[in-house]
């Protein structure tokens, strides 16, 4: 806080690195990144979905890409995503809702543990069924 | 909740749904990632869709997510367009990129459910 930057419209990329970040402005700019690549992702759903219309046939050959295990990692690295974006959105509402202001930082590095624990717990409910095969 | 009059009418509304509806997301998006994946089948394959899709509360419940994901989506990168200084046909374009944008794809996405038909089952 001692000093303060310009901000340098030409080489924002740069000046926005240059800062010094701590938990807030890292929660921040994640926060932005997995909330675009959502939307993104939103976009894509919809489109990837809408062979739903085209009946049973259309949509089963369509959809069964998705099922192989590397769509499933990638899926899985989505909730991820989904993950940062829903605990620090609620670590978001408890800072203006719930005085959280006195402890976002250690709201944030629960998020975290609780995030990891829950990212593990969905590879665990997506792959069980892979694992269970593999020892059939 | 708003502290003074004069905050009202100023995208306070905006930010106080976008905190709501976040809240209702979290639950209804985990939710649905397990639902999905609970087995392999259950989100990959037509015949789980259409057996879920008997279900009228099971459509309003997709409805309902598809439209407030893309709000909450759209109005959070509306967000960051106003963290930076806009003139006014900026502001114009992005809002009506935006909107067009999202329109077009709701709409996609309650064609897409809507379409799914109901069938008799045996039972």
């Amino acid at each position: 806080m001692a000093e303060f930057k310009k901000f340098d419209q030409r080489n924002w990329v740069k000046t926005n690195l240059s800062y010094k970040k701590d938990t807030g402005s890292w929660a921040w700019i994640l926060h932005r990144i997995t909330g675009i690549a959502l939307l993104g992702y939103l976009f894509m759903h919809i489109y990837s979905l809408s062979p739903l219309s085209q009946g049973k046939e259309a949509f089963d050959t369509f959809i069964a890409a998705y099922t192989t295990p590397f769509f499933m990692a990638l899926e899985w690295f989505l909730f991820a995503f989904v993950l940062f974006h829903s605990l620090n959105g609620v670590r978001i509402v408890l800072v203006d809702w719930a005085d959280g202001a006195k402890y976002h930082k250690a709201l944030y590095r629960y998020s975290i543990v609780i995030g990891v624990v829950m990212f593990l717990a969905m590879g665990y409910v997506m792959f069980s069924h892979e694992i269970h095969k593999l020892f059939k | 909740m708003y502290k003074h009059r004069n905050s009202q009418g100023s995208g306070s509304f905006s930010w106080v749904f976008q905190r709501v509806t976040g809240l209702i997301l979290v639950v209804v998006m985990i939710g649905h990632y397990i639902l999905m994946h609970y087995t392999p089948e259950s989100g990959h394959t037509y015949d789980a869709v259409l057996a879920r899709m008997q279900s009228n509360w099971y459509r309003v419940l997709d409805l309902t997510f598809v439209v407030l994901a893309m709000y909450h989506g759209l109005n959070g990168v509306w967000g960051i367009f106003r963290d930076y200084k806009l003139k006014s046909w900026q502001t114009i374009t992005i809002m009506s990129l935006l909107i067009i944008i999202g329109l077009a794809f709701t709409l996609w996405g309650i064609k897409t459910i809507l379409d799914i038909p109901y069938v008799q089952t045996s039972n």
